[in-house]
């Protein structure tokens, strides 16, 4: 399932009916009207998913380490979401997909399985203008319609959501480096270092696929931690943030309204 | 990590090779950003684990005597004593209260905050930023229970055509956005975030155990009484932490304040009260600029 003919036959389906005028959207009312006050059009809800066998990894009981295979099973799954909705945003002609959404859900009848999911609503721009990224594909974001609508009138463009996953295992530590320090306040070095670490590799990769998009930045970085069904000693850190890239030269921002509310 | 001047990780220095910035900043604070002349250059960040040591669970014993004088402890600036006006003597009854700084829990929580945010402000110096904003910090426990991190995030800042910050120190602020833009038109410009942490032991005497089971006043059934060890505490808790946070300010001022008190009850009549300070060292600059007229507004939604 990695061509635009893998599509799901009810997807098929779906994307014709939007094609004919139809659109679907998660957006809010008041997002729907930012996005058409940008000049984009919404054309349709687009989702894809992966349901991602996750492998076993062996790890050393006292030792800090990057768990690669399940790093890179995260990191694929992921992908593939991914790449299925941008495929259905092509479907629809999209130039770009906004408040994407990536969920992961796990089931009791696929043990050692998850499912990846990534969902979001196609736009396209009124004027005919481009805004396909480096890569020649819709750019994907995780902007609500009003954040899309302020990044704009700052001069920048998204390019697509990017991320970088690690997953780490943090050592358990040995009975006699406990009763070494049994009793102080003092930092464990080998902790503050393996967290540090394993988050930085997160945001290194994320900022990887920044500059594969010629981005030349990242808003909202948002920097999670999650343990899924692993234990407490093993995490995932997942970095994820909008690559933009700016557009124009100078922009002059309105001045902020000093307002006061009258509402409750 | 001893020396936090050298000891970036290898990721983190490969990281800011790279030729894209990332912002923590949302897309309104980037623009208010941008509007205020300030350039993000990178989302940087500093952590430390560390262990908690053991203070003993209020072991009876040790009420009344005085908690600064074993095992080689820092003596607190707080404590005051509370004695049984009964005359009983029983295993039972608590003849002694007392309520102490703990001024070794201060320390570990301070010695923690300050190697993050150093390794925080490291980063930030290696990107050759002016300053950090929109800083958040939090304190996490790290799988096993005796250890917790120290975690600083922010987005460092160049500002436009401005000098290098004075002594080579990035400022650093709790705010971003429209917050940071109105309070440097207000005439302040950002120091430094500033915390302090105060932690105050109750060991409650037979008084605050009978008032704090429900009991009824004290010799009179159908009075409301206050108890006046507990209300002590948090106020002392409360005074100390502003007083750690004041020695932090060197004349400047301090805004946006956050007081965030825990108690944690370790058994019958033992408690901690832990009070953390957090807000903006800030320095002013110039007059405060008139605010336009706001306008009335109503929702639609």
């Amino acid at each position: 399932m990695t061509q635009p003919a893998d599509l799901p036959k009810d997807a098929t389906h779906r994307l014709e009916e939007l094609e004919h005028g139809l659109f679907t959207s998660d957006l809010s009312v008041n997002e729907f009207l930012l996005v058409k006050e940008a000049g984009f059009h919404p054309l349709g809800f687009v989702m894809g998913s992966s349901i991602y066998h996750i492998g076993l990894q062996t790890r050393k009981w006292g030792e800090s380490q990057e768990l690669t295979k399940l790093t890179e099973a995260m990191y694929t799954a992921r992908e593939l979401a991914m790449t299925r909705m941008e495929e259905e945003a092509e479907e629809l002609g999209a130039d770009g997909v906004v408040g994407v959404r990536l969920d992961v859900n796990y089931y009791e009848w696929g043990s050692d399985s998850a499912e990846f999911i990534a969902f979001g609503t196609a736009v396209k721009a009124e004027d005919g203008t481009s805004y396909k990224n480096a890569l020649g594909k819709p750019f994907t974001s995780d902007l609500s319609g009003q954040d899309f609508w302020t990044l704009l009138q700052t001069g920048h463009v998204p390019q697509g959501l990017v991320m970088g996953t690690c997953v780490y295992h943090i050592a358990h530590r040995k009975l006699t480096q406990a009763l070494g320090s049994v009793g102080q306040n003092v930092e464990l070095p080998n902790f503050t270092q393996a967290l540090y670490e394993a988050r930085e590799l997160a945001m290194t990769r994320m900022q990887d696929e920044a500059s594969q998009l010629n981005a030349s930045g990242i808003v909202g970085v948002r920097l999670e931690e999650k343990s899924h069904q692993w234990g407490s000693h093993t995490i995932e850190f997942l970095s994820l943030g909008t690559a933009v890239t700016k557009t124009t030269g100078e922009v002059t921002l309105p001045t902020p309204l000093t307002i006061i509310s009258l509402d409750n | 990590m001893a020396d936090p001047a050298e000891d970036l990780p290898e990721a983190a220095v490969r990281r800011f090779s790279s030729g894209a910035f990332s912002s923590g900043l949302t897309v309104p604070d980037f623009a208010a950003c941008l509007q205020l002349g300030l350039q993000p250059v990178g989302l940087v960040q500093g952590f430390c684990v560390m262990q908690w040591g053991w203070y003993g669970s209020g072991s009876s014993y040790m009420r009344g005597a005085n908690p600064y004088s074993m095992g080689g402890q820092t003596a607190g600036a707080y404590s005051e004593s509370y004695r049984c006006p009964h005359g009983y003597v029983s295993a039972e009854h608590r003849m002694w209260g007392q309520n102490l700084e703990q001024p070794w829990v201060e320390q570990a929580w301070s010695s923690g905050y300050h190697s993050a945010y150093a390794r925080m402000l490291e980063e930030a110096t290696a990107l050759g930023a002016h300053g950090v904003i929109g800083v958040v910090d939090r304190v996490t426990q790290v799988s096993d229970s005796q250890t917790s991190e120290f975690h600083f995030l922010g987005t460092a800042v160049t500002v436009d055509d401005g000098p290098p910050p004075a002594g080579g120190t990035p400022w650093t602020t709790y705010l971003a956005g429209q917050r940071l833009t109105k309070s440097i038109e207000a005439g302040f410009m950002p120091i430094a975030v500033v915390a302090s942490m105060a932690s105050v032991r109750v060991w409650a005497y037979c008084i605050t155990e009978y008032l704090m089971e429900g009991g009824r006043g004290w010799g009179n059934p159908n009075q409301v009484q206050e108890v006046e060890q507990v209300t002590k505490a948090h106020m002392a808790v409360r005074q100390l932490a502003r007083k750690h946070v004041r020695q932090q300010l060197v004349g400047d001022a301090l805004h946006g304040v956050e007081i965030d008190v825990v108690k944690r009850e370790l058994a019958q009549g033992d408690e901690v009260i832990d009070c953390t300070i957090r807000g903006n060292r800030v320095r002013r600059f110039k007059d405060f600029d008139n605010v336009p007229a706001p306008r009335p507004t109503v929702r639609l939604s």
